[in-house]
């Protein structure tokens, strides 16, 4: 599906929500207000990464990168949002870590428990097979006296 | 089940419609105020990846534009009340957002996409006009 970058809309109900908190109670918005505001902002977006962009290629990489971004909105004259993106990103990589380390756990948790029941199987097995010796042994003891 | 709230669900959430909330990345409990986003980050790398000189671009990057967009509307939002205010008006109309993009600097590169107004410098981005 060949769409263009204009086309890119963020979801209407979220671009709403943040408006309306970010205004006083009581305050409402026009649809063709929010409509303009939400084409503003993926137009945002497109020109962030553009600037963005230029940073990696400057730093000869091909990802673009958090810290990217940072230097497009200095660039782009958004000083002030730097500090507040500064902290969701901190907290975003403790969340992300988070996430990791709860399914690390979980994995060890699994490996742990395959681990043991195959202790118990094995255990198991030890013992057949020192049945089957005492068996043999019975056997021998028999045909010695036979012989 | 289209709305549900997959735990465990991977960071991209496909949207199918515009308006549907989609579901958010869980807040954490223990920072009050460092909210993470709430724009759903599958948009906004499809915004990244329109532009056809970009690569790759890394999850934190992704988050860290959802997150500036996001203040970017809380932003523009709150500069388009004040035109409103002086009016005397309780409901934000188109205008206001005109006005507010004319007069502050950092909202020129809407200019064009969003007024349809040619940019004063030159070529920042070969972007065709919205409107």
């Amino acid at each position: 599906m060949a769409e263009r970058p204009e086309d890119l809309n963020l979801p209407n109900a979220v671009i709403t929500r943040i408006i309306k908190e970010a205004l006083p109670d009581g305050v409402n918005i026009s649809k063709e207000a929010r409509s303009a505001i939400s084409r503003a902002a993926s137009v945002f977006v497109l020109y962030a990464t553009s600037c963005a962009n230029n940073f990696a290629m400057k730093g000869k990489r091909k990802t673009l990168n958090a810290s990217d971004v940072l230097s497009a909105m200095e660039e782009m004259e958004f000083q002030r949002f730097i500090t507040p993106l500064k902290e969701a990103l901190e907290a975003y990589r403790r969340e992300q870590k988070g996430k990791k380390e709860a399914s690390e756990q979980k994995k060890k948790d699994k490996d742990k428990k395959t681990d043991s029941e195959e202790q118990d199987k094995s255990r198991d097995e030890d013992n057949d097979e020192d049945e089957e010796r005492l068996e043999e042994e019975e056997q021998n003891e028999e045909e010695e006296v036979d012989n | 089940m289209a709305a549900a709230a997959g735990s465990g669900a991977p960071r991209e959430e496909e949207g199918p419609g515009g308006d549907a909330a989609a579901p958010q990345p869980q807040a954490p409990t223990s920072v009050p105020g460092a909210r993470l986003s709430r724009l759903p980050l599958a948009r906004v790398k499809a915004l990244v990846k329109a532009d056809p000189d970009v690569t790759l671009a890394g999850q934190e990057a992704i988050f860290i534009l959802a997150r500036a967009a996001e203040l970017f509307v809380e932003t523009i939002a709150k500069d388009a009340y004040c035109c409103a205010q002086q009016g005397k008006r309780k409901t934000l109309q188109r205008r206001d957002l005109d006005n507010a993009i004319e007069a502050v600097d950092e909202f020129a590169f809407l200019e064009e996409a969003v007024l349809g107004i040619e940019p004063r410098t030159s070529g920042l981005l070969s972007m065709r006009s919205t409107i």
